[in-house]
């Protein structure tokens, strides 16, 4: 499914300025535990998260996800928002819980 | 060198001593055991056993407890002597010699000596049920599985890291290591965590850009990031990132001058970690360094000396007909 429709079936806050449109998101993976990401995030699936600081983008460029999905209406700092930009990461946020908007996407059938 | 051989050796032998002889059989067997009734006949067991590619069968009742075992002996004499369609409780072996899943390894491997058969049941003692069957082949992947989490320091290690040997060898083929050779450099000249994995980064754009194929440099990436992460996180110092790229695989070498790794073996367990909690509170230090860094290379050697710092080195096989030009 590409990544345009996913957010705007889920109403998430697009957060850097890359262009989206030609990106297929092929999974999904929710986790805060930088290493289980690192183990098990694949290419192109999008990252469930509440964790913000500036590392995730490192594990999202490393890990090849299509974005992530900051959970909880958390706020990115600038200086992760500026990073991604610079790395090309796409980074959204939304006001459910990290286990809603897996089941979201789950529904959406991303699976 | 300091101290005398004999005293060594009994050190490593007190040291392997303890790694082998905690093994329970609980940990040794094969829990994918095939079970026959004694009401069946030994065609059946011969069949089950080529089909399963096994040479012994453990004849259970309908409570699962064991009666008997059937081997390949005595489908041989079945087939000999003309009795092949007979029930197997006729011909089975009734006195079967099992393995309690407490006994540990030393009375295993007597076992196996005084008895001479190929395979032994694994029984839970209460119930006499069969969880399992141990072959040598058993005992032998146990073994290996262990040898390949022991790391042994001695004397002659610390000798080696005294002189910094270890820093112009390479861990993995023990050849002679030109780091100015190497065909990407990075140094972690910084301690702020949020930084983490830069050098990882640089190191996966520099692989793409020589055409490696994506599956191998995100292999590299992640246990290059997480080995990058342990130097930032716990070694207190600086250190380097080392790779070499050859046509059939990729070396990276990591290196820390910091305060080293005290129990290695610990710390190569699944969910093991030292890490101060406000970095946890980050989601690192979930204990799966060093686990993903195992899982990802193809092979890994890890030195470490407290107070020293830490070397890693992994090799990555490239895939054959992968997309490198």
């Amino acid at each position: 499914m590409k990544l345009s429709e996913i957010i705007e079936h889920l109403d998430l806050e697009v957060v850097t300025g890359k262009d989206f449109e030609n990106i297929e998101v092929t999974g999904g993976y929710t986790c805060d535990l930088l290493s289980e990401v690192m183990a098990n995030c694949n290419k192109g699936m999008a990252w469930i998260t509440v964790q913000s600081h500036l590392n995730i983008v490192a594990v999202a460029t490393i890990c090849g996800a299509a974005c992530i999905i900051l959970a909880n209406n958390h706020e990115y700092p600038s200086e992760t928002i500026q990073k991604a930009n610079d790395e090309g990461v796409i980074l959204l946020k939304s006001s459910l819980n990290s286990y809603k908007l897996s089941g979201e996407l789950y529904k959406l059938g991303i699976r | 060198m300091k101290g005398n051989a004999p005293e060594r050796l009994d050190v490593l032998i007190d040291e392997l001593k303890g790694i082998f002889s905690n093994i329970k059989a609980h940990e040794i067997m094969n829990t994918s055991v095939v079970v026959i009734r004694p009401d069946r006949t030994l065609y059946q067991a011969k069949e089950l056993m080529r089909l399963r590619k096994i040479s012994g069968v453990p004849v259970c009742d309908e409570k699962g407890a064991l009666v008997g075992i059937v081997s390949i002996e005595d489908i041989i004499k079945a087939l000999e002597n003309d009795y092949i369609n007979d029930r197997i409780e006729k011909w089975m072996t009734k006195n079967v010699v099992w393995i309690d899943e407490n006994e540990e390894l030393i009375d295993i491997v007597e076992k196996f000596s005084r008895y001479g058969f190929g395979r032994f049941p694994v029984l839970n003692p209460e119930t006499k049920k069969v969880i399992g069957i141990i072959t040598k082949a058993d005992i032998l992947s146990t073994i290996l599985k262990k040898l390949k989490n022991l790391y042994v320091r001695d004397q002659r290690m610390t000798n080696v890291l005294e002189k910094s040997d270890l820093h112009s060898i390479s861990l993995i083929t023990g050849e002679k290591l030109d780091k100015s050779g190497a065909d990407f450099y990075f140094e972690i000249n910084y301690s702020d965590i949020n930084m983490a994995g830069i050098g990882a980064a640089k190191l996966r754009e520099f692989l793409l850009s020589r055409g490696i194929d994506e599956e191998t440099v995100r292999k590299v990436a992640i246990a290059t990031y997480e080995a990058e992460t342990n130097v930032v996180i716990h070694s207190e110092s600086t250190g380097r990132i080392y790779c070499f790229v050859k046509d059939d695989f990729i070396k990276v070498r990591v290196e820390d001058n910091g305060k080293g790794i005290e129990n290695l073996e610990l710390a190569m367990q699944e969910g093991y970690s030292t890490a101060p909690d406000y970095v946890r509170e980050l989601g690192f230090g979930a204990g799966m360094g060093l686990v993903n860094m195992k899982r990802c290379s193809d092979k890994m050697v890890v030195v470490s000396e407290v107070g020293k710092g830490v070397i890693v080195e992994m090799l990555f096989n490239i895939k054959l007909g992968g997309e490198k030009s």
